[in-house]
């Protein structure tokens, strides 16, 4: 139970990793909390739904057109919101009433054009495309099925979205340490004032930041039928929730302290099911006052504002 | 002789507002007041339930209303409804607008236990009846509380009996001896966790209950769980919990790998078309669920029978994407009650109308089954059988194997 409680929250770790990616992307680099984060996310699982019953067209090739959709939705909303909000007094705070705002008009649109009722992907699609890359590495064919890892058995669900939340952080990685955008948004990141003192054009960065933020909650979108149940247009609220519970236990502003926070949430989690199943909920959110308490700037301490 | 006419014609005038007087006092139209939730964890359940409710709301109007004993005529409908969006201090601070500002002359809860457990204690304290129509919470019924009274589902206290002797009375015979029960801790759950557990322990039938969890209502994830499930080696594993717990347990199930030769789920059976889109015929094969009242053609005396309600649901909401099941069999129910009641009372007064509701006890049968209730106004009536799902090409068919006296077909078990 203990082994299997700790793989367990390693994957579910690297999920939360990944919806808390795209928001401490967009924190770190514009200092807004986008409360809609969870609603983008709903919005790629819908748009990942409605590719497969209409077009029957796989959740992981599906991942690339959610990403690309969501960057270009992205960039025109950037300017369209958070240009005006970066001028006014107290931008943190008025980007909370802004984009909670924005949340409940998703949400309401959302459920308008797809209803109420529970939907979601057959598990088995996730585990076709493991299958596909599993039986090319084997040479021969490998059944579709969970998987065997140290002895337990997951869903290949599971271990398909671990593998592209992993492959998410280490592009985010590549991206901002690697490549030129990356150091311009490094930069912006640590003092906005003296990025455009120096001529960076701030706001063609951290438009491109934003549009990669909604772009990777998207992508968590894909695989939210497979590791949440189902999705529904009120599931916005508690994602942007636990996702903002895993970008500040990691270190606001961070992406490898998102990486560690979803990992802390995911075995805390499990370790709770499946100890004190009836208080599963409140463990993360103990987590998060603590860690507020002792250690305010996050897992990764004061690394938060230096990229 | 003046006298005497002035006396006449004061007789004449009394015997004249005596006669006349319900006409002249009957209101414009009786006032229903509701909650829905159009968004959230209960809009699945919720919705259903309101647009049954609405079906039988707008056939009564366009008959001319509904006959009211008290004024003794028809009189139209109005609905009074408030969107609670799933939660429930919201829905709080509308059951007390219904009651204190839009002052409705029946108030009718929101679908759910989470989302009536709010309005018992409001009713209570206004002394208003509350027309509960599917919160099954057991703690909602108790001997000092006249102000509630449930419509459509048995009360959660009774409701898994069928379940219950099925495993302690067929079990044993099939090699049942261990179960495991992981339930969603809140009032519908909980109670029948808890109605679960006691009746396998009265039976005596050598059945241990081998693994006993609650888990959060918004509990999505059941990896960890079916694994530690699985270590307790059970012969029956019995998940109570809302549409969107089944939906997950059974999608884990099926991801997992894990075969339990027993599992039994209550939404399967009471959103089989829900469960059918998310789960998959193949996920939902040899479940065991409750047989609702949306798959037993019920001989009903009053009201719509259950082909005649379904095909008036199909042609007033087939384009909505609100799934026909028993909850849409739930609201229409509540409206055939209160038409019978509203039939019977002599007057608007509550307790009035809790005595109207009483009297329909054992002597009304709807496309829900026989409307029953007890003393504290629990449902103990419109008893679901057990049956167990098979699955055929997309969609599943209802078998139903305890009691047997209304049984369709042998259980399968083990599962293959």
């Amino acid at each position: 139970m203990l082994v299997y409680s700790l793989l367990a929250g390693l994957l579910f770790g690297l999920y939360f990793s990944l919806i808390g990616l795209g928001l401490n992307l967009v924190f770190g680099v514009m200092r807004i909390v986008n409360l809609a984060h969870g609603d983008f996310l709903m919005l790629g699982a819908f748009l990942a739904f409605w590719l497969f019953t209409l077009i029957s067209l796989n959740p992981i090739p599906a991942i690339f057109i959610v990403f690309l959709v969501f960057v270009i939705v992205g960039l025109p909303l950037y300017y369209l919101l958070v240009p005006r909000l970066l001028r006014a007094k107290d931008p943190e705070m008025l980007s909370f009433i802004l984009f909670f705002g924005l949340s409940q008009v998703i949400e309401a649109l959302a459920t308008i054009a797809f209803g109420t009722s529970e939907r979601s992907i057959p598990g088995g699609e996730l585990g076709r495309a493991i299958v596909a890359v599993a039986s090319l590495l084997a040479g021969h064919h490998v059944e579709n099925g969970p998987i065997d890892i140290f002895g337990q058995t997951f869903p290949a669900a599971w271990v398909a979205s671990g593998i592209a939340s992993g492959i998410a952080v280490l592009l985010v990685y590549v991206y901002l340490y690697r490549t030129r955008l990356g150091y311009l948004t490094r930069a912006v990141m640590v003092h906005r004032e003296e990025a455009i003192a120096t001529g960076i054009n701030v706001h063609r960065v951290s438009a491109i930041a934003f549009g990669i933020g909604l772009g990777l909650a998207s992508v968590a979108g894909v695989f939210a039928p497979f590791m949440l149940g189902s999705i529904t247009p009120a599931m916005g609220v508690e994602v942007t929730v636990t996702s903002f519970t895993v970008i500040v236990i990691g270190s606001l502003g961070k992406p490898l302290g998102t990486l560690l926070g979803g990992i802390i949430y995911g075995v805390s989690y499990m370790f709770m099911q499946s100890y004190y199943s009836s208080w599963a909920n409140l463990l993360p959110y103990v987590l998060l006052v603590a860690i507020l308490l002792v250690r305010p700037s996050g897992l990764l301490g004061r690394q938060v504002r230096r990229a | 002789m003046t006298r005497h006419a002035i006396f006449a014609g004061l007789i004449a005038s009394v015997i004249s507002v005596a006669t006349n007087a319900p006409a002249a006092d009957a209101p414009k139209a009786i006032s229903l007041g509701t909650l829905y939730a159009s968004s959230g964890r209960f809009a699945s359940i919720s919705m259903p339930v309101h647009y049954g409710l609405k079906l039988w709301i707008d056939q009564k109007n366009a008959e001319g209303g509904v006959f009211v004993k008290a004024f003794n005529k028809k009189i139209p409908l109005k609905l009074v409804a408030y969107d609670d969006q799933s939660n429930t201090a919201t829905a709080a601070t509308l059951y007390n607008q219904l009651i204190t500002q839009d002052k409705v002359d029946i108030l009718i809860a929101d679908s759910g236990s989470v989302l009536t457990s709010v309005a018992v204690p409001i009713a209570r304290d206004h002394k208003m009846l509350l027309i509960n129509q599917t919160g099954t919470g057991a703690n909602f019924f108790t001997p000092d509380n006249p102000y509630i009274v449930l419509m459509a589902d048995p009360v959660s206290s009774v409701w898994p009996k069928p379940l219950a002797d099925f495993i302690t009375h067929d079990g044993p015979h099939l090699g049942i001896k261990r179960v495991a029960i992981l339930y969603a801790t809140n009032d519908f759950t909980g109670t029948q966790a808890n109605a679960v557990r006691k009746f396998i322990k009265e039976a005596n039938s050598g059945v241990d209950i081998v693994f006993d969890q609650g888990i959060p209502t918004e509990t999505s994830s059941y990896t960890v769980l079916l694994n530690n499930i699985k270590a307790s080696n059970p012969d029956a594993v019995i998940h109570l919990g809302y549409a969107s717990n089944d939906i997950a347990f059974l999608r884990n199930v099926q991801d997992s790998g894990i075969k339990f030769n027993f599992v039994f789920c209550i939404y399967p059976g009471l959103e089989t078309e829900l469960l059918e889109k998310n789960v998959g015929s193949k996920g939902l094969n040899y479940v065991f669920t409750y047989v609702p009242s949306s798959q037993i053609a019920y001989q009903s005396q009053f009201g719509m029978s259950l082909n005649e309600y379904e095909t008036a649901w199909q042609q007033k909401y087939a384009n909505t994407n609100v799934e026909f099941g028993f909850n849409s069999v739930a609201g229409y129910t509540t409206g055939l009650v209160l038409e019978k009641a509203l039939a019977a009372a002599t007057s608007l007064d509550q307790l009035e109308l809790r005595k109207a509701i009483f009297s329909l006890s054992g002597n009304l049968k709807t496309l829900d089954g026989t409307f029953a209730l007890d003393e504290s106004g629990a449902q103990i009536g419109e008893i679901t059988p057990l049956g167990q799902l098979i699955a055929e090409g997309d969609h599943v068919k209802f078998v139903t194997v305890w009691p047997h006296d209304v049984s369709t077909g042998k259980p399968i078990y083990p599962r293959p």
